[in-house]
């Protein structure tokens, strides 16, 4: 009251209306920025699908939807995505569950071992695979050949099965990541109430369990579904020799043919419609199958759930289990290492045809220096600004409340389930000089302006979940307590969220570090990224380099995580 | 020391209006508590105090400052309203020290470091909290997190305490001993409280006055606890605080019934306008005594001891009603049997119009 009493009503009238503004201004900002990064990209893609020099113009689109190598193209897609989402839902929750509920020895080490395949890089996976079992020169299959005197090559990874056994092998972490953490903070007492009501052991796990989980499945699914449908890496490394092609490879051949034309550009928008399309029908579909309200037996707090015994099963299942991961990380980490040490691909794995060469031209070659300068500003840089915009987005949402926030929502997360082929195509459209004059093609910020629309989501999602533990009471508490609207921010909003903010940072930067699928369709002469220079040089038929490159962004990437896991760790428990 | 002034309030949440024109003023050095069923826009009336919300009419004024003036469009932000508040969750930063906490208002006016932690430890130690200073709060009770942030609120010396249901999360021992420790510091202190529950037991323990608020949003009485109690000023207010039986009271033939299902002889003094009919007698359980000689007659159903009294369910006709004696008069009268059939007496009755639906306690 005194220090107070002498400011004059006027005087504080203008600065509460202030605040009311500060508000209004962050809505306006969220806005136009969506707008930019999202909004202007997609339309592009629509517009040049079906107008051409302002006319509509739907002939070249029923073309190119009913060309036979598109429709092709469709039908692989389609087909790897279901068996990949499939298959690895049944891999992801079977791992959940001996991981999670059954005393298979060596739980906490398994746990950190089967997190693994989800750093791996999928297409680097794919590279390694193909060098083992090419169907004309995997040098697995050779060694085969040789050993059985066998007439043909065993296996062919280079075939649409291939490809959905290296996709499995690397999303099925998205299963079991949802699933293991579902499992373990599920109440015990319901499994325990069935047992004593008498059911059996399996009776349990199919009956209750399994349901229970089955949001958390479904999640899982959901993202194995779209990232494969989306996905480039593989499918182009594998399918590509033998003319096998999805739409996101077919999308990019369509483009890479053209010599990055207007009219392969064109092209290139319509099929992106196609692919769309795909993944909306897979969405609904997928809704349709396996809709399913979240329960609320999911407690937030901890507890020990029982453990089931294997008995005589275990070590088998201990065995099987080691041996999976063998296989999908350790066998194709060992190929890529090797590779790299090879003086020329297709010598035979002999120490005397091992040199270091590789690695001396990896780090002589100003491309590839550039190209790890290039990932790491671009993923760093898109990281940090998402974080930010993502939290300017989720506050506005979560607490602003403007009118239109539903569509602010809705246009933030679109992104997510948009490939990032089709993305790139939009953001190329977009801006390439024929708004405003803005030309960013063959510079590194066209990728940035991409990562930003593909990873938004991201830092949106995880700040939006952290805010909604924010009680507005806490930020009132402030106000009342004397901070003005921008202190209590600063004071207590922003300490809260800030670790969800950093897990956002690098759930941004982690998967953008090794992208290849967005920036392939955007890089430049100068502006590769790491993953577009292991693709190239993989390309251009120097494997033993790209292997080299490989292993040193394994490398990069192992040593990130491992930051990261030492830095999420210690943070305040707030 | 101040006082707080609502005049014509009008709060309206999309469509839905909490408030209507709704006036209130709690004098100067007050503990005044806010009462009323939960949803009928207590805490809505205390957020536009704190300018957390932005009326659509009146004003607002603390002493002769005024904080809201919808006509003038005065509106003063909720950091310079100078308003001490406990909310109901606690609203404790769980980022911050218990004396982060506490500290972090007298942060905000600027004040010496030195002043700030003299302060702020003496604020905790008005709700013996000094040993839990370097504490996190995740690392504290739910009550002791209510102390932490009823420390906050005191730690400057605001014009008005709000305290919106600050103990709700307390065991009854606790609640007990805040209350007093509440009333002390508002003593000390000559602070103007206002304080909302909705829980009219520490309503009446704690409170100077009373403002009772009806589920539409409306005051519908001002008063001391005993001007409450004794004299509500309608049938919400009576209902409200307190248990209370309610009876139809009929016209039957040329006299005045009471029906339960059957119609029952009523020949005590009624006012004039209730002989015909159309009303319903009110009765607490505590004015409703044992008289052999009474021509009224019910069944006892039920008794239970609650230590300070009985607890009685009796059949009037087919109406139940609760009945309470207290232990002097248990004593000196003796208790009823369960399936007695008894003589009783209504004192303070009270005569509100019949309710459709004919909803009773």
């Amino acid at each position: 009251m005194k220090q107070y009493g002498g400011v004059s009503a006027e005087l504080a009238a203008v600065d509460g209306h202030k605040r009311l503004n500060m508000d209004k201004v962050m809505t306006v900002v969220c806005f136009i920025l969506l707008l930019i990064i999202v909004v202007i990209p997609i339309v592009m893609i629509i517009y040049n699908a079906f107008f051409n020099e302002g006319k509509l113009e739907v002939d070249m689109f029923v073309q190119q939807i009913s060309e036979k190598k598109n429709l092709e193209a469709m039908w692989n897609t389609l087909k790897i995505a279901v068996f990949a989402t499939i298959l690895g839902t049944i891999m992801g929750v079977f791992y959940a569950w001996l991981l999670g509920r059954s005393d298979i020895p060596a739980k906490g080490l398994m746990r950190a071992l089967f997190n693994i395949p989800y750093m791996f890089p999928p297409f680097l996976g794919a590279m390694a695979w193909d060098m083992m079992f090419n169907g004309r020169s995997g040098y697995i299959n050779k060694w085969l050949v040789s050993i059985f005197h066998l007439k043909s090559m065993p296996i062919n990874i280079n075939s649409v099965w291939g490809i959905v056994f290296v996709e499995v092998s690397y999303y099925f972490p998205f299963v079991f990541m949802q699933v293991v953490s579902a499992l373990e903070r599920m109440d015990p007492t319901l499994e325990e109430s069935a047992r004593i009501a008498g059911a059996k052991q399996g009776q349990v796990i199919l009956k209750i369990t399994l349901p229970l989980v089955k949001p958390a499945i479904s999640a899982g699914a959901l993202l194995i579904l779209t990232t494969s449908l989306a996905h480039f890496g593989v499918p182009s490394i594998l399918g590509y020799a033998k003319g096998i092609y999805t739409l996101p490879t077919r999308i990019y051949a369509v483009i890479y043919n053209s010599g990055g034309s207007f009219d392969g550009i064109r092209q290139g928008a319509a099929l992106s419609v196609m692919l769309v399309v795909v993944v909306a029908l897979a969405l609904v579909l997928q809704n349709k199958i396996l809709s399913s309200g979240s329960y609320d037996i999911i407690k937030g707090k901890s507890m020990r759930p029982t453990l089931i015994k294997l008995r005589g099963a275990k070590i088998p299942l201990f065995l099987l289990a080691i041996l999976t991961l063998v296989l999908i990380v350790i066998v194709p980490l060992v190929m890529i290492v090797l590779i790299s040490f090879l003086k020329a691909y297709g010598l035979p794995l002999t120490f005397k045809n091992f040199t270091f060469a590789q690695y001396q031209k990896v780090f002589s070659a100003n491309g590839t220096i550039a190209a790890i300068r290039n990932s790491l500003f671009v993923s760093i840089t898109a990281g940090i600004i998402c974080m930010f915009l993502g939290t300017l987005v989720a506050y506005v949402v979560q607490k602003i409340r403007p009118r239109g926030k539903g569509v602010l929502e809705v246009i933030s997360m679109l992104p997510y389930a948009i490939p990032g082929t089709v993305l790139s195509i939009g953001v190329i459209l977009a801006w390439s000089g024929r708004i405003a004059g803005i030309n960013l093609y063959n510079t590194i910020w066209i990728i940035l302006v991409a990562y930003l629309a593909r990873y938004l989501s991201f830092s949106m999602k995880t700040s939006s979940a952290a805010l909604l533990q924010v009680h507005s009471s806490l930020e009132e508490a402030a106000r009342v307590c004397g901070a003005s609207h921008t202190e209590s921010l600063a004071d207590v909003t922003l300490p809260l969220i800030r670790p969800a903010m950093v897990s956002g940072f690098f759930l941004i930067f982690l998967p953008a570090m090794r992208e290849v699928t967005t920036s392939i369709l955007l890089y430049g002469p100068y502006t590769r990224t790491l993953g577009v220079q292991i693709y190239s040089l993989r390309d251009a038929g120097m494997i033993p380099q790209a292997a080299a490159l490989a292993t040193v962004a394994i490398g990069i990437i192992i040593i990130l995580n491992t930051i990261v896991t030492k830095l999420t760790k210690d943070r305040k428990g707030v | 020391m101040a006082n707080v002034k609502f005049d014509n309030i009008t709060v309206r949440y999309g469509s839905n209006t909490v408030l209507d024109n709704f006036s209130l003023e709690v004098e100067s050095g007050k503990i005044v508590c806010l009462v009323g069923p939960s949803g009928c826009g207590k805490t809505t009336l205390v957020r536009a105090l704190l300018g957390l919300n932005k009326p659509e009419t009146g004003t607002i004024t603390v002493g002769d400052r005024i904080l809201f003036d919808a006509k003038k469009r005065i509106n003063v932000p909720a950091e310079k309203r100078n308003i001490g508040i406990v909310f109901q969750d606690y609203a404790v930063w769980p980022h911050m020290t218990v004396v982060e906490n506490v500290s972090y208002p007298l942060k905000k006016q600027r004040r010496p470091k030195e002043e700030i932690r003299e302060r702020a430890m003496r604020a905790l130690e008005q709700v013996h909290m000094t040993e839990y200073a370097n504490h996190l709060p995740n690392q504290l009770s739910g009550g002791q997190q209510q102390r932490v942030a009823i420390a906050r609120a005191l730690v400057v010396d605001s014009d008005v305490l709000v305290m919106d249901e600050p103990i709700t999360n307390l065991d009854a021992k606790l609640r007990e001993e805040m209350l007093l420790e509440i009333r002390m510091i508002q003593k000390r202190l000559n602070a103007t409280i206002l304080y909302i529950t909705h829980d009219q037991q520490s309503a009446l323990q704690l409170c100077d006055k009373m403002a009772i608020m009806q589920l539409d949003g409306t005051l519908c009485q001002y008063g001391t606890d005993e001007e409450i109690i004794l004299h509500p000023a309608n049938r919400f207010t009576f209902e409200f605080i307190g248990v209370s039986n309610f009876i139809p009271v009929v016209k039957n033939g040329n006299s005045v019934a009471l029906d339960c299902g059957e119609m029952i002889p009523y020949a005590d003094a009624i006012p004039k306008e209730v002989e015909n009919g159309g009303f319903e007698l009110g009765v607490r359980p505590n004015d409703i005594v044992f008289d052999p000689a009474s021509p009224l007659k019910a069944k006892v159903d039920s008794r239970v001891f609650l230590g300070s009294e009985y607890n009685y369910f009796l059949s009037l006709g087919k109406k139940q009603i609760r009945v309470q004696q207290s232990m002097l008069d248990a004593r000196t009268k003796g208790v009823a049997e369960e399936g007695e059939t008894i003589g009783i007496r209504f004192l303070n009755t009270r005569f509100y119009p019949a309710q459709k639906g004919g909803a009773t306690a």
